[in-house]
């Protein structure tokens, strides 16, 4: 314990002395989380719209400011079809929305009116965001208007449990949090366990009376606590500026956090007993652990649409369950039973690879 | 007759089909200075790391201070320093630092550590860099300091991986002082180094080929046996001798 101890602060003083690099450890996730999560929204604000309005009355003319009134849709009015399309071509607006010369008629015979929306597909995300929007504009116009039917346009009367505004930022920032918290534990450790062995003294420490699980605890716990600072930065950005809503128990959320970053790592561990160099390893935590994360977590893209192999590596990503148990906590408010599951194979794919890389950092020697 | 300190016998480690140390035998004497030379690759760090209890042995026997390398290597870890060619000390921290860090993960309490580190950054004339960093030394300053540190916590033995590398003669000569120095306070030295006229500093010398130990005795039995002028002669035909047979 005494040398577990000695073996801590040698840890800790270089970090404290240096504050750039702290500073670095910190303000990394900061600027990352800020910049990747504005970048990655899929609403939309104020995408253009043509309006072909055949019309020309009081009922359509309020449908068109209904759609401004939001700052879903900018709309564009046009006289023509030959018009609009040239918008569209050219990637001024990305819909078309035309309305039937017959609306207002058949609006005020309680017939359902004729709309047409024709979206630009060529980037289908954003095609079928500005469909739902359009949706949930029509529906409330209609229904304002007293109609007791659904226009043509939607058929799918839909509700939207736990994200009712179709926010992307519930679904990114949790993803987002696992990301840079991979990144940064990962590399983090790596790193570090690699400069000793560079510098060779990995080779001391192991011959003095230290033992191995002392050098390894010895360098987790520094790290842990910056970790520590990195999820409290990383939430009160979630809760402030992303506006994250916490339906379930924080101190829950701060526990399982932890046991996340004991997972990433303990994954730097494992980087480093295989990599001779500091930049091995940070090559293998950036790429090796980053690309993965993104793209396999669920974070991005839903594992459902992944071909079969595809989709049994995901189980093999930290990131996908951890993720899983943060929508639990903060947008349901789930019982822990929901998510044990999740907190299980987290905990032992933790165990899993320190016992790999205990075994492989023994062996270099036995 | 002087008591031993290290004794071995039939070491042998393979890695694999491949034997780094093939069936090797010596004894090292207290305060001795033993050399311990070969070319890369002839076994002369695995042997080391086993007497370090960092490997274990295939078969054969090994003793350190008294402590079976097999079962023992905690407390032969208690009773030796090691002191690398990289010299082994944390950059970025201060000398200090790095002598409280050492000592203190050898069991040394405040006040041992107070007293001996304090003793050490005199006799090296460092006292007003004690909050220097590391990296701020230079070569030589680190080399010596390296040395200090290694043996701060007064080991029965001290093992010397070629802890002359890329320094100049004078600093090297420099150097063998404080070894000689070290072995007249009764620490053993175990030394291995690729400077073939640092071999004739020592007492007696164990020189490596191929896993096997060609030749041992001290610098003039060594040059008389096989009929050379010196160390460097004695080592040519060592290495020549059994690419021939």
């Amino acid at each position: 314990m005494h040398n577990l101890l000695i073996f801590i602060r040698k840890e800790i003083l270089p970090i404290q002395r240096d504050p750039r690099s702290l500073s670095i450890m910190i303000l990394m996730p900061l600027a990352e989380i800020l910049l990747i999560g504005f970048v990655m929204r899929f609403e939309i604000e104020h995408t253009n719209i043509a309006v072909y309005d055949m019309a020309k009355q009081h009922s359509s003319v309020q449908l068109i400011q209904r759609l401004e009134g939001g700052k879903r849709f900018s709309a564009k009015t046009v006289d023509s079809m030959e018009e609009a399309e040239r918008l569209l071509k050219s990637n001024k607006v990305k819909a078309i929305l035309r309305i039937s010369p017959d609306f207002e008629s058949k609006i005020l015979n309680d017939n359902e009116p004729t709309l047409q929306l024709i979206l630009d597909a060529i980037d289908p995300n954003t095609a079928t965001t500005i469909e739902a929007y359009m949706n949930a504009v029509l529906n409330d116009y209609f229904r304002d208007q007293g109609m007791s039917y659904s226009p043509q346009l939607l058929k799918i009367d839909q509700l939207m449990y736990y994200n009712p505004m179709l926010k992307s930022v519930y679904g990114t920032v949790p993803g987002l949090i696992s990301v840079i918290l991979m990144l940064i534990c990962a590399l983090m450790t790596s790193v570090s366990l690699t400069r000793e062995k560079e510098m060779g003294t990995l080779n001391v420490l192991l011959i003095s009376p230290l033992k191995p699980i002392q050098i390894i605890i010895g360098k987790v716990i520094p790290y842990l606590l910056v970790s520590l600072v990195n999820i409290a930065v990383i939430l009160v950005l979630a809760f402030t500026v992303f506006k994250m809503p916490l339906a379930g128990s924080l101190l829950l959320l701060i526990l399982v956090s932890l046991l996340y970053c004991l997972c990433a790592l303990a994954l730097g561990f494992l980087i480093s007993t295989k990599s001779q160099s500091q930049q091995v390893a940070m090559m293998v935590s950036l790429a090796g652990l980053m690309l993965p994360t993104t793209l396999l977590s669920g974070m991005i893209y839903p594992i459902k649409n992944m071909p079969m192999w595809l989709q049994g590596i995901t189980y093999l990503m930290p990131a996908r369950w951890f993720i899983n148990i943060l929508k639990h906590i903060m947008l349901k408010a789930s019982p822990v039973s929901a998510f044990l599951p999740d907190i299980g194979i987290l905990l032992l794919m933790t165990l899993v690879i320190t016992a790999i890389s205990l075994h492989n950092f023994k062996v270099r020697f036995k | 007759m002087s008591e031993t300190i290290i004794t071995v016998k039939d070491l042998t480690r393979k890695f694999g089909d491949f034997t780094a140390v093939d069936a090797i035998s010596f004894d090292v004497k207290k305060g001795e200075i033993f050399g311990f030379l070969g070319a890369n690759g002839a076994g002369k760090t695995t042997a080391m790391r086993i007497l370090c209890g960092l490997l274990s042995p295939t078969s054969g026997q090994a003793e350190v201070c008294g402590f079976d390398v097999y079962h023992q290597s905690e407390q032969i870890k208690l009773n030796i320093g090691y002191m690398s060619q990289k010299f082994s000390l944390f950059d970025d921290l201060t000398v200090w630092e790095n002598i409280s860090f050492y000592a203190g993960i050898y069991k040394m309490s405040k006040q041992e550590i107070k007293i001996a580190g304090e003793s050490l950054l005199e006799q090296l004339e460092l006292t007003k860099y004690r909050n220097r960093l590391i990296k701020s030394l230079p070569l030589g300053w680190k080399q010596k300091l390296s040395f200090s540190i290694a043996i701060i916590h007064k080991p029965k033995v001290v093992f010397l991986d070629e802890p002359t590398g890329g320094v100049d003669p004078i600093t090297r000569r420099a150097f063998w002082d404080m070894i000689y120095k070290a072995s007249s306070e009764g620490i053993t030295i175990f030394v291995t180094t690729h400077y073939l006229d640092e071999a004739e500093y020592c007492d007696r010398i164990s020189m490596m080929v191929k896993g096997r130990i060609a030749g041992l005795g001290t610098p003039a039995e060594l040059k008389t046996r096989f009929k050379a002028k010196n160390m460097y002669d004695v080592f040519l035909k060592l290495a020549r001798g059994t690419d021939n047979a």
